[in-house]
């Protein structure tokens, strides 16, 4: 498919190669503490307590005119640590995932991600962007080499903006688990190495990867 | 009449049924059943299933029959009503049930049937038999406990006898020490520090077996021998340590001619030990391996501004001009040769100057190093790039410039870091040597030297105080004091107004400083009880130009009248020329030139000249006491 799009990505991969190696698995809340205990015997750093997060994420879209591109929208992550303070924003642009390709045990898409000062919201709405959805992502933080694994909790927010905890609604009773490494490009041993670490965690939750455009 | 020859026929009665009579009266008969066709009419007519459920015992050329009959019947049936088989079927159910109906009236009347249990024959009790039996079997089952009852006995003598020193529960205190995994019929343990993030090259697992029986036997009785025996590689066997010492070779100022010493002999781990040491032992070996290997790497690679030797096991570089710092691994594997050639070393272990201190920070530091390469800081929010500190993360948002961000990967290595705080330490003791001989030495005034008791091993620091005996009270002006901060290489010095010097290594300059300030001690005691006394200051110089220009640093002098305003004392101290002090008395007759032009009294009263005071001869305990009772004579005279 030569599009603009594309032709973008390559030239950026070329700058800034960069890679997300993504597995995703869910498991119910009642079950979670088995999961964390495995984890952290697991992981790295097993002496220590499993660190804790609290994130704010924003995603803004843009409309995209461009007729033949992949997608209608371009969409940006803004992601903030509500519990540091002085941690830095992020800004995030994912691509699109290359699925269909058997031999890859991961999902694979490009990954961008950025610190960046604290108006970069006013920032993408003068550029045009529009908030499309938000939520806060709270949970643990573990990981074993260059593998990242989260298990969190997706809240939604009851009043838009503010993000205490008595405006926070749980989205589910259950928690989202993702192991991901970002990578430059040309790696990919990595995924048998994600598949490996899949395999360790096999009855407590299923790590795979989902086709995010057949999702309904 | 019975006549003969009258032939008698017999023929078959015609009895054919007429089906039809032509119109020509011929009359037309049914057709008649062939033999076969009359055979199957009339097998028809027999009932079949009752025929089954009886013919069990029924011959087999009848049985062969049926299937054929069967057949022939089944191809009969088609031309018969469809319903045929079905009523069939139903006509043998109603058959079956009303016979079964049938028998069990009868056997419920019990007029005609009764059913009666077979009635057996009685047991004949012959008891000889049955005891026999019964004592056969009950001596069977006694074996069989008592057999038992045995390997029971046998399995807890043998746990009592041994101490618990089963294979599995020696295997499980094992493994709650040291990694182990099977591999095959072996298992394998992993000596190495690689899970807590050592990238050394070199492995280190270990092999666990079962201890044979001899082995057992040969043991002696120190303590119990244990189950389980372990196989080191053998490049870990023995025992090995790190061997830090700073030395002084006041002659010998190059790296070249300095002494190489051989690892003295050490007790090596004993072939029978416990499992545990011989495991420690060899961690112990490889840490130590991977330690001097880092530094001798970074002695070779890195540049510094002091050349480092590395020979074999030896690495030795100079901190100061006449200070040397070597670092040994030594490694004793209980298996070198005696061979009386080259032996030098004597029979007795030298004695080794070992600096703790200066070993437990080297091995603080490959720890740490081991620390960052696993803990990384945790991304937050967590999506961001893992292992980069949190200043690199604001690296970008805040705008920091190439400079600082190259400043940040720098890394120091293991070998200046060691080397900063042997510098440290040798500078801080020598510091401590120069003030101590000093507060040794001169008795008047009084050093005292107070130590931070908080120091880090770059930096520490020390508050001089110097006091004249008996005149430290009378108020804090009379005390001088200063701060001396001790870093790597240089000692900052903070005096009491506030200045401040760097001084060097040398320990010279350290030595003259505290001389000056002490010669400005002098002269501000003086000032100090001049107040007291009411005596004026005429003149306070802390840093005069006059008289004899000083080696180092300079000379402060004072010049006081007294109350009534006739004696003048003059004060000079100096840190090498020493204190000196000159009274004037005022006589007006000297130098009186009246004239009409000068009416002031005051000019007429400086006659006189200054006498020099031998200060030894003066009565007092110190310089201080010297002045204060000389001051009292002349203001009362």
């Amino acid at each position: 498919m030569e599009s603009s799009g594309t032709s973008f990505n390559a030239a950026m991969r070329s700058v800034a190669p960069h890679q997300e190696f993504l597995l995703q698995g869910s498991i119910l809340d009642a079950h979670c503490e088995v999961l964390l205990h495995r984890l952290r015997g697991l992981c790295d750093n097993a002496d220590c307590n499993p660190e804790q997060f609290s994130d704010y994420e924003a995603v803004y879209q843009l409309k995209n005119n461009l007729s033949t591109q992949q997608s209608q929208y371009i969409l940006f992550r803004i992601r903030q640590a509500l519990d540091h303070a002085d941690a830095p924003w992020h800004i995030r642009y994912l691509g699109q995932a290359e699925v269909g390709d058997k031999n890859r045990h991961t999902l694979v898409r490009a990954c961008y991600d950025v610190a960046c000062s604290s108006n970069v919201r006013e920032f993408l709405n003068e550029l045009g962007f529009k908030l499309d959805h938000e939520y806060v992502a709270r949970g643990y933080f573990f990981h074993k080499g260059r593998m990242k694994v989260t298990v969190s909790k997706i809240y939604r927010l009851l009043q838009p903006g503010k993000t205490d905890q008595n405006t926070l609604e749980p989205m589910t009773q259950s928690h989202i688990v993702e192991l991901s490494v970002v990578a430059p490009l040309g790696q990919d041993s990595i995924g048998d190495d994600m598949r490996n670490f899949a395999e360790q965690l096999k009855p407590l939750v299923l790590l795979e990867k989902f086709d995010h455009r057949r999702l309904p | 009449m019975a006549a003969g020859n009258v032939k008698v026929s017999v023929e078959a009665l015609q009895e054919h049924r007429i089906q039809e009579v032509g119109l020509d009266g011929e009359e037309k008969y049914v057709q008649q059943l062939s033999m076969s066709e009359n055979l199957t009419r009339l097998a028809h007519k027999i009932d079949f299933y009752k025929d089954e459920t009886e013919g069990k015992g029924k011959p087999a050329s009848e049985g062969e029959k049926e299937p054929a009959e069967e057949k022939q019947l089944a191809a009969f049936q088609p031309s018969l009503w469809p319903w045929d088989s079905v009523r069939n079927h139903l006509k043998a159910s109603l058959t079956e049930m009303s016979v079964l109906l049938d028998v069990l009236n009868l056997v419920k009347e019990k007029q005609y049937l009764v059913a009666d249990p077979v009635s057996q024959d009685p047991i004949e009790t012959k008891p000889a038999i049955q005891l026999l039996a019964k004592k056969k079997s009950l001596s069977a089952a006694s074996t069989v406990l008592t057999s038992g009852a045995e390997r029971l006995k046998r399995s807890l003598a043998d746990a009592n006898k041994k101490n618990a020193t089963d294979f599995h529960a020696e295997l499980l205190r094992l493994r709650k020490q040291w990694r182990l995994k099977k591999v095959s019929t072996n298992i394998v343990g992993d000596l190495t520090y690689k899970s807590v993030g050592s990238r050394f090259w070199q492995g280190g697992s270990f092999e666990v077996r079962k201890s044979s029986e001899v082995d057992r036997v040969d043991a002696e009785g120190e303590g119990s021998k244990s189950m389980v025996e372990v196989t080191v590689p053998s490049e870990l066997e023995g025992v090995a340590y790190i061997q830090v010492e700073v030395k002084t070779v006041p002659d010998m100022m190059d790296l070249t001619s300095c002494t190489l010493k051989m690892p003295p002999g050490l007790s090596s781990v004993p072939e029978n030990a416990y499992w545990q040491s011989k495991l420690d032992a060899a961690q112990n070996v490889l840490f130590c391996k991977e330690l001097f290997a880092q530094l001798a790497r970074e002695a070779v690679q890195v540049k510094s501004a002091t050349p480092h030797m590395v020979v074999s096991n030896q690495i030795i570089t100079n901190v100061f001009p006449g200070h040397q710092l070597s670092i040994v691994l030594c490694h004793y594997t209980g298996k070198e040769k005696k061979s009386g050639e080259q032996q030098q070393v004597p029979v007795t272990a030298q004695k080794l100057e070992h600096n703790h201190v200066l070993e437990h920070s080297l091995h603080q530091l490959l720890h740490e190093v081991h620390h960052s390469n696993v803990s990384l800081n945790p991304p937050h929010p967590v999506n961001a790039t893992l292992g980069m500190t949190k200043r690199r993360r604001l690296a970008g948002p805040e705008c920091l410039t190439r400079q600082e961000l190259v400043e940040m990967t720098e890394n120091e290595s293991l070998l200046s870091q060691i080397i900063k705080q042997t510098k440290h330490g040798v500078l801080r003791i020598r510091s401590m040597h120069v003030i101590d001989n000093m507060a040794i030495n001169i008795q008047d005034p009084q050093i005292t030297a107070h130590w931070g008791c908080l120091n880090s091993p770059l930096e520490s620091s020390v508050r001089i105080f110097i006091t004249s005996a008996g005149y430290e009270s009378i108020s804090t002006l009379s005390r001088t004091s200063l701060v001396l901060l001790i870093g790597v290489d240089t000692i900052r010095v903070v005096m009491k107004d506030g200045r401040t010097c760097l001084l060097s290594f040398e320990d010279k300059e350290l030595q003259d400083l505290l001389a000056w300030q002490i010669a400005q001690h002098h002269t501000s005691v003086v000032q100090q009880i001049a107040r007291y006394q009411g005596w004026q200051i005429l003149s306070a110089n802390s840093s005069i130009g006059s008289g004899d220009m000083e080696p180092f640093a300079t000379a402060s002098a004072i010049t006081i009248a007294s109350p009534k305003g006739d004696k003048i004392i003059s004060f000079r101290s100096g840190p090498t020329s020493g204190q000196q002090l000159k009274v004037k008395t005022l006589d007006p007759t000297a130098d009186s030139h009246p004239s009409p032009a000068v009416t002031d009294r005051s000019w007429f009263e400086h006659g006189g000249s200054f006498k020099e005071v031998n200060l030894e001869k003066l009565e007092g305990r110190n310089l201080a006491s010297k002045i204060d009772m000389l001051m009292a004579h002349l203001s009362t005279t």
